[in-house]
């Protein structure tokens, strides 16, 4: 049926979308201190759990049923409550341990990651189960007429929109920008970096910054696309995501959108096309993840040397 | 006591203790007070243990076992948190006044047990009480027992650092070697006192016994501060060392203590039931110690294995959810749950040959999450889904079966013993296993590709295969964990198995100390003995566990029990060392 597999294609690339904005938080900060950051699936997830607070709690009622007021206060307050927390993070977990041996951070990741899990799980008011996340944005989809048609879901636009607008922007600030070139320098060579009168300490704090504000901002539109959040979606989509960046090249930004693509049509597609059905398209996306960072590490557009962990 | 040589390696005191003091630092200024602070931190201690801790008795009973009024009637008469505090408190006295070799370092070890008995206490009945009323002030009086035990403590801390702190002496005796054996012997013997008293300290936590998980904190950071102490002193380092002079006897007794757990308070079914569990942990540790702690290698869904070997044995077990109608018995079981893991663990280490460091960590948790996923689908009708295997049978010898109690002559033995007699019996294996293996020509080469495998593969190590192999044997050794797991528990789910039962492995491996096998006991004990002693804080459990998995990365890096070389090097230096060879580069895990 071509009017399946074209609607499970749109499901993949807006799932892919969505993966790949978080996919940029784990591609710059491995590019900058080599550190696969698990707590980055919780800061996605904090985010839309700091959006769901800012609806509940503070805004007025005319507000809540306007989306096109409510959508960006969402975004700017999931976006603050993420970047609060992964710079909260760096500082008091991460830099304590900088030329630590390897181990070291990459477990105090994992304690963070369940930490804040817990946290939101233990503090906000009923999140033990899943709750219900606010329309935020038009509801509904435009039918696209092929076969028995195609839905596109407005949220779903709004996804890759958002996504690739943040993407291109980042790109330019990075290429662009002084701080840019700055981040750039310090994922090099951190050392001479510092010869050349950049404090590293400060890029790696713009990092996550950056990577938090993303990853908010992914949180929202997340929320508003399915209708509902719980606590375990940080790290299952931030495992997604890391796979999205390895696969598009640790450190390389349209590698991450492209890795997040993909994931997200390897999930559509074998959940609909690939025996098991939707039981098992979790299995196919860490296939794909085995398999590319045994035969292909480096990714589609990473360099090849920065791969030697 | 004949031949008690004093003759400690480096001594402590003269020009050395001078350059302590300099890294007391801040506190240099009160050097000339140290002992005053010290004796005054003490009688505080004891003082607070007197004075009372509640202004009112709780609702669910009075929790300092002896309440306030009892003190003119029985005056010497503390129990519980409160005779450990006084002993804490008459020890530090004693400690101040008189000239003991490494002093300082066991005040600071016993001012950490006095804050964290007065802390655990304190913030308890605080809680329990329903806020500052229940400690603070009240009608009729104050309670001021848990302020004045903390402030003697902090003198205690500021006391010990203030004076600076010498090395912990090295003590150099020997006795006579029957003398010694009978020596550990004692000295194993109160071990198996103290953890029984551990393991049954504050009873089972449940609705009816609230104050379980309080008094066994406090218990644990009293038995804590005692055995830092003695580490401090240099005792636990000379016992160390007398055991290693007697090696195969140790082993023996320690085996025989094990055994005779039952025999303690610890010996009724529910405490048969927590050993166990924690044997199949601490086993699963062990193998997951060879390929973390040896072989450096991080293994992110190491659970998968202690999974697999439970679900072949499930379905070889004759349950009615089992694939296989066969019934085979358990000896033969375990063999085939251990091999079918280590195949599994070859495939899993197999993209080794190819992938390094953190993309090794997380190949091994896609391995993971594919397992989970598979479990939970019930792939090819083996794992029963969410619905579990249930029903498996117990083991059983000779008409025995191993979840009956045991009744020899006179002696009744609790349901469950000769499941835990058989843990015990596995554990000593892999111990066994882990420790032959590390001195061998293949633990060498672990250990030498985890310091750097390019040069360990100059040297002529044949790092593949080698590498293959510590997956191998650490997934066979997590197989055999999970048929005894399969039989004990009954019922095997793919819930046990999830990322989060691995990173407590990990977290086990690394609380105790990577590459040792009493770090990996420990680690697996503590980890697997709080959560079922804190109920009442169930729902922080997985928040504390988290931040103390930060918190012990950023303080204690080297674990509990540090391998002699880790110690080397991720401990950090004394200023007048030299620093070890290989730590600044920062090894490549």
């Amino acid at each position: 049926m071509l009017s399946t597999l074209l609607s499970q294609i749109v499901n993949g690339l807006v799932l892919g979308a969505l993966i790949g904005l978080i996919a940029l938080g784990y591609t710059m900060v491995y590019g900058i201190i080599q550190l696969i950051n698990f707590a980055h699936g919780e800061i996605f997830m904090i985010g839309a759990y700091g959006g769901l607070a800012m609806f509940t709690y503070l805004l007025p009622t005319f507000v809540q049923q306007q989306w096109y007021l409510a959508l960006p206060l969402l975004l700017v307050a999931g976006a603050a409550v993420s970047v609060a927390v992964a710079v909260a993070m760096e500082r008091f977990a991460y830099r304590p341990l900088r030329g630590a041996p390897r181990l070291a951070p990459l477990i105090t990741a994992l304690g963070v990651s369940v930490a804040l899990q817990e946290a939101v799980r233990v503090f906000y008011p009923g999140a033990t189960s899943a709750l219900p996340f606010p329309r935020i944005f038009l509801e509904g989809s435009y039918i696209v007429p092929i076969g028995d048609g195609v839905p596109i879901r407005y949220t779903g636009v709004l996804i890759i929109v958002v996504s690739l607008a943040l993407a291109v922007g980042l790109q330019l600030f990075v290429d662009r920008s002084r701080l840019g070139r700055a981040m750039r320098a310090t994922a090099q060579d951190r050392d001479v970096a510092r010869l050349m009168g950049i404090d590293p300490d400060r890029v790696i704090v713009l990092t996550f910054v950056l990577g938090g504000l993303l990853a908010g901002v992914a949180g929202i539109l997340y929320g508003a696309d399915l209708g509902f959040i719980n606590i375990d979606i940080g790290f299952q989509t931030g495992i997604f995501a890391f796979t999205a960046a390895v696969l598009g090249g640790i450190g390389s930004i349209r590698g991450a959108i492209v890795g997040g693509l993909v994931i997200g049509l390897v999930k559509a597609l074998g959940g609909q096309y690939l025996p098991g059905g939707t039981a098992y398209d979790y299995v196919w996306i860490f296939v794909v993840l085995i398999v590319v960072l045994v035969f292909r590490p480096q990714g589609f557009f990473g360099e090849t040397e920065r791969v030697r962990a | 006591m004949t031949t008690t040589e004093d003759t400690r390696a480096p001594a402590p005191r003269g020009p050395r203790h001078g350059a302590r003091v300099e890294r007391a630092g801040r506190l240099a200024a009160l050097a000339g007070l140290a002992t005053p602070l010290r004796v005054a931190g003490g009688v505080l201690t004891v003082v607070g243990t007197y004075l009372p801790w509640a202004t009112f008795v709780l609702n669910e009973g009075a929790y300092p076992s002896k309440a306030t009024l009892e003190f003119f009637t029985v005056p010497l008469g503390v129990t519980g948190f409160r005779l450990h505090l006084l002993l804490f408190g008459v020890a530090a006295v004693v400690l101040a006044l008189v000239r003991v070799p490494g002093r300082a370092r066991m005040l600071r070890a016993l001012g950490w047990g006095v804050v964290a008995v007065a802390l655990v206490n304190g913030v308890w009945i605080t809680v329990a009480g329903g806020g500052l009323g229940a400690v603070a002030a009240a009608d009729g009086g104050v309670a001021f027992g848990a302020f004045v035990a903390l402030a003697g403590g902090v003198l205690l801390l500021v006391g010990a650092a203030a004076g600076g702190l010498e090395a912990a002496p090295v003590w150099q005796w020997r006795f006579n070697p029957w003398l010694e054996r009978l020596l550990l012997l004692v000295v194993f013997a109160l071990l198996l006192v103290l953890v029984a008293a551990v393991l049954t300290s504050g009873g089972q936590g449940s609705a009816a016994n609230v104050y379980a998980g309080a008094v066994f904190l406090s218990f644990l950071g009293a038995v804590g501060g005692f055995l830092a102490a003695l580490h401090a002193s240099g005792l636990l380092t000379w016992i160390g060392v007398v055991s290693e002079r007697h090696r195969g006897f140790s082993v023996l007794v320690l085996l025989a203590c094990a055994l005779l757990l039952p025999l303690t308070s610890a010996g009724t079914e529910y405490w048969m039931t927590v050993a166990a569990n924690i044997g199949v942990y601490a086993a699963t540790a062990i193998g997951l110690n060879i390929v973390v702690g040896l072989a450096g290698l991080l293994d992110l869904g190491y659970v998968a294995f202690l999974g697999i070997g439970a679900f072949v044995a499930a379905n070889l077990s004759g349950a009615a959810g089992a694939q296989f109608g066969i019934t085979l018995p358990f000896p033969v079981v375990m063999v085939i749950s251990a091999v079918v893991a280590g195949v599994f663990g070859a495939i899993v280490g197999s993209p080794t040959l190819r992938v390094r460091g953190d993309y090794l960590a997380i190949v091994t948790l896609a391995f993971g999450e594919i397992f989970v996923r598979s479990a939970q689908n019930n792939i090819g009708g083996l794992t029963g889904g969410s619905n579990a295997i249930p029903g498996i049978p117990p083991v059983s010898v000779a008409g025995t079966a191993f979840n009956d109690e045991v009744v020899i002559g006179g002696l009744r033995l609790p349901p469950g013993v000769l499941y835990y007699v058989l843990i015990v019996l596995i554990v000593a294996a892999v111990m066994l296993v882990f420790a032959n293996l590390k001195n061998s020509r293949l633990g060498r080469a672990w250990i030498a590709i985890r310091e750097d495998e390019d040069a360990a593969r100059a040297m002529g190590v044949r790092t593949g295969p080698i590498k293959i192999l510590a997956f191998l044997i650490g997934a066979m050794l997590a197989g055999l964990a999970g048929a005894f797991f399969a039989h004990k528990t009954a019922t095997v789910s793919y819930e046990s198995f999830r990322f989060l039962e691995s990173v407590t492995l990990l977290a086990a491996v690394i609380l105790g100390g990577m590459g040792t096998i009493p770090g990996a006991v420990l680690g697996a004990s503590i980890l697997f003995v709080l959560p079922e002693k804190l109920r009442e804080f169930a729902d922080y459990r997985l928040l504390l566990f988290g931040l103390a998995l930060v918190l012990i990365m950023r303080f204690r890096p080297q674990g509990l029990v540090p391998d002699a070389h880790r110690r080397a090097e991720l401990a950090p230096r004394a200023p007048d060392e030299p620093p070890p060879t290989s730590a600044v580069a920062g090894e490549r895990s």
